[in-house]
């Protein structure tokens, strides 16, 4: 049986600041309907890979392609419009913004009104206006954040905060979505919760998702497939079970006869 | 009684270029030395129409005054093309360029007046034209900010690259911006032109760009109500303070930096002077409340 | 050929000035990510400084240099703790440093009208060096000023001095090791806040000795702030954040506006730097030694 295409598919991708290569030659397949984990220790390339998947940096060589077309080096915003959005792994919310403000904004695409709609107040502008703020408050009653709509966000606490920026991704309708370290300064019991909120957004939004994290519970409780990366390069790839059992991903990563 | 009518009619045209430059500094973050030079281009272009173009009035003016705001958006279209995809320091050099170099332009052109300038222009502008477009352009204004595109300007003001990965296309966002703020300089500059009958370069230094700016700032980045309040103080205050117009500035330098430093919302707070935007700075206040009464419930649950 | 030469003696001694201003302007940028846009008011100060430690004080010329450029030290380096630095500890969007920059140049500016007034002054000949007060050299067919000898001596020293301090010394490296990475050099035990106390003390100090050579050369009046925009021009011209590209920068722009204003006219000399400021833009905006000008994530 021929696999599906996959979601997005990275072949070769490197990525060189001058002598150095922070991404070199790595190659793997998010499939759809996946939660993709991408894992390694810190500086080994993740953040560079998400990176280069939504344009931010262009590719030195290799190709990324999503949905069979290539998208490296396209202009960011286009990348995402076309379905690829994502969380920061310190935070980057429109933080003088409520908390309604910043889903609104993102909801910008759901609209078609020109430039002179808005000016003249067509008709169009009004109707799309509507929509917009239906789909804004939706998607915070979703993420149960409909009671703190009002609030600035820089005046929420931390674990709403993260929450607040995937709600921000999720407004443009995404097929894949990366999150760049959701659990970092969490407790147990928060990761928790976002472990169940990223399989529960999997499930209703019917997308994708390709996370880096380094809680190990998170990864290896909610991954259907994990790519391990150390220095750069590509050190492991499989399923959770393949991973944790992989000697050479337990030696340089997981350390999991000295450590806990 | 003249003279009072005197002054509004200078704050409603400064209005509308500040109008501009809250849209462009206040809402989109981006900051220009330069505005001076696209009020110029304005002046000039609608001192050309009115007095050297041989047209009946009722279409001199609004030809002059259309002619002053297309010519400064090109202009703009043009510095912004150059400029809005690098980092934000090139921006703002070029626009200090730009003021320059039209200043000097305009002092070389003997056909315009040269540096010794260009009197005798008719008086078009009434009180109630500039009333009329002070209404009319801040409704537009207000019109563009709560929209979607509006939004996306305040998005690239908070944080440039999220909303990039929002799907903002920030580099289109800027420009709109710039232009729509050059367009409504050439349009104050046209009314200022055909109100005061007498332009020379140096009315539209740097020293002009600064003031237009400080009016954004001192009635607050992000709020229209904020803009029209802090242009009617600057203003005003002046002519009031007549005596001790040396150190106008100085007071103004000063005042700047302490606003920046200390309350960067100015005057207005960033609020808007509206039923939706009083309501919304209560609303962020109770939910304040709610969330930190919440959040010290559920440390006082977890100590006990 | 003569003509050329002369010209090319000219532009080298107005490049000499804008070097000053624009390694200056450079230097903070380099480390700081910011334009400081009120450095034209803190070269205007050096003018005055130097112009009234000459005529109040009655120090010897070489000594009301150094007072005027320990004098513009000082203004930087309050100026940062007062106005910039506040904003930095509260991580304040771009936009708020540019406008605070704006306000501190308003308010010196206008204080120095205020208080000082707005006529020119000139530096009294006869309190200059008496080497300086003879008849331009002659040296074949070409006048050189004795000034502008001395403008480009001095700065050339400046900026050896500067050269050697960055590159040689302790200090030195610890500035470059910040201007690459702040964060990076913090952990190896350099303070940054004592570099950038450092760096806009060199920035102001530099600026000084142009705002005096300035006031030397030509006359000490309050809006000579505005010369600032050529040092930006000269600085994105070389490279923006490049020192050697500064230096590079300054000494072709006043070439270029010198040869302007000597074979087309003085009129368009101001006017040629915004085309070549708009040319880098068109065809390099990294500028001729700089790195990438565009945002990086």
């Amino acid at each position: 049986m021929t696999e599906a295409l996959p979601l997005l598919e990275l072949k070769g991708l490197t990525k060189r600041f001058g002598g150095l290569a922070a991404v070199n030659n790595v190659s793997f397949k998010v499939r759809q309907g996946d939660i993709s984990g991408l894992i390694g220790p810190n500086g080994a390339g993740k953040t560079t890979i998400f990176n280069l998947i939504t344009g931010v940096y262009k590719v030195t060589e290799g190709q990324i392609e999503f949905q069979g077309k290539p998208i490296h080096n396209q202009e960011p915003f286009k990348i995402a419009s076309g379905g690829v959005t994502r969380t920061f792994q310190n935070i980057r919310l429109f933080k003088n913004l409520s908390v309604f403000d910043n889903v609104y904004t993102a909801c910008h695409l759901s609209a078609k009104y020109s430039l002179l709609h808005s000016v003249l107040r067509l008709p169009l502008y009004w109707k799309e206006e509507k929509i917009l703020k239906e789909k804004a408050r939706s998607l915070l009653a979703i993420m149960g954040l409909e009671e703190r709509q009002d609030i600035a966000a820089n005046n929420l606490p931390y674990g709403l905060q993260r929450r607040l920026e995937i709600t921000r991704a999720l407004a443009l309708d995404p097929k894949l979505l990366l999150l760049d370290e959701p659990a970092a300064g969490m407790n147990p019991d928060e990761t928790e919760q976002l472990m169940r909120i990223i399989a529960e957004v999997r499930k209703m939004f019917n997308l994708s998702v390709l996370v880096i994290e380094h809680h190990m519970d998170l990864i290896m409780g909610i991954c259907d497939h994990i790519h391990v990366l150390n220095f750069g390069c590509t050190l492991a790839d499989g399923t959770a079970d393949e991973i944790a059992n992989d000697p050479k991903v337990v030696e340089a990563y997981l350390g999991a006869e000295e450590e806990k | 009684m003249e003279y009072i009518q005197g002054i509004a009619v200078l704050i409603g045209i400064n209005l509308i270029a500040v109008l501009g430059l809250s849209i462009l500094t206040g809402f989109t973050g981006l900051f220009s030395f330069g505005h001076g030079g696209f009020m110029a281009i304005g002046a000039y272009i609608s001192a050309i129409v009115s007095s050297r173009l041989d047209l009946p009035v009722p279409i001199a003016f609004p030809l002059a005054i259309v002619a002053g705001a297309l010519a400064a958006g090109l202009v703009s279209i043009f510095i912004g093309k150059l400029t809005l995809n690098l980092k934000g320091d090139y921006f703002c050099i070029a626009t200090m360029g730009f003021g320059e170099a039209i200043r000097v332009i305009l002092n070389n052109v003997n056909y315009v007046g040269g540096a010794r300038g260009w009197a005798n222009l008719p008086q078009y502008t009434t009180w109630w034209i500039v009333l009329g477009l002070d209404v009319i352009l801040v409704v537009f204004t207000w019109n563009i900010i709560n929209s979607r595109q509006g939004r996306n300007m305040v998005a690239v003001r908070e944080e440039e690259l999220a909303a990039q990965m929002a799907g903002v296309n920030t580099f289109r966002s800027k420009m709109v911006a710039l232009v729509v703020s050059a367009a409504l300089a050439g349009i104050a500059g046209a009314l200022m032109a055909n109100y005061i009958q007498f332009i020379r370069p140096t009315m539209f230094n740097m020293a002009k760009s600064t003031d237009l700016t400080i009016m954004v700032i001192f009635g607050g980045l992000g709020s229209i109500s904020g803009t029209i309040v802090g242009t009617f103080l600057l203003v005003s205050l002046p002519e009031i303070f007549r005596n001790f117009a040396q150190w106008r500035l100085v007071i103004y330098g000063l005042a700047v930096i302490v606003i920046m430093v200390g309350r960067p919302q100015g005057i207005m707070g960033g609020v808007e002077l509206t039923p939706s935007g009083i309501r919304k700075i209560f609303a962020a206040r109770r939910a304040k409340a709610k969330l930190e009464a919440e959040l010290k419930a559920a440390e006082q649950g977890d100590a006990a | 050929m003569d003509q050329f030469l002369q010209q090319l003696v000219n532009g080298l001694s107005i490049g000499s000035i804008y070097a000053l201003m624009a390694v200056g302007y450079s230097l903070v940028y380099s480390i700081m990510n910011f334009s400081n846009f009120a450095h034209g008011s803190v070269i205007m100060l050096g003018a005055y400084f130097g112009f009234f430690a000459l005529t109040r004080l009655g120090v010897p010329f070489s000594v009301a240099f150094f007072i005027a450029a320990l004098g513009t030290a000082a203004i930087a380096v309050i100026l940062e703790r007062l106005a910039y630095k506040p904003l930095r500890d509260r991580r304040a969007p771009f936009l708020y440093f540019i406008i605070t920059a704006m306000g501190a140049s308003i308010f010196i500016d206008n204080s120095v009208i205020a208080t000082i007034g707005p006529t020119p002054k000139t530096f009294p000949p006869d309190l200059l060096p008496a080497w300086l007060q003879g008849d331009p050299l002659e040296w074949g067919m070409l006048t050189v000023g004795r000034i502008d000898i001395a403008i480009f001596l001095t700065a050339a020293i400046c900026l050896f001095l500067l050269m050697i301090f960055i590159d040689f010394t302790k200090l030195g490296k610890a500035i470059q090791a910040t201007a690459y990475n702040m964060k990076a050099s913090a952990l190896m035990g350099i303070n940054p806040n004592f570099v950038i106390i450092l760096v806009f003390a060199i920035g102001g100090g530099l600026a000084g000795a142009a705002g005096v050579l300035y006031g030397m050369k030509y006359q000490v009046f309050p809006q000579m702030s505005a010369i600032t925009l050529k040092s930006f021009i000269a600085a994105v011209f070389g490279g923006l954040g490049s020192l050697p590209g500064a230096l590079l920068g300054s000494v072709l722009l006043a070439l270029i506006e010198t040869f302007v204003s000597g074979y087309l006219s003085t009129q368009y000399r101001d006017l040629f730097a915004f085309i070549i400021l708009i040319g880098m833009l068109v065809v390099r905006p990294s500028g001729i030694m700089g790195k990438d000008a565009e945002d990086k994530a």
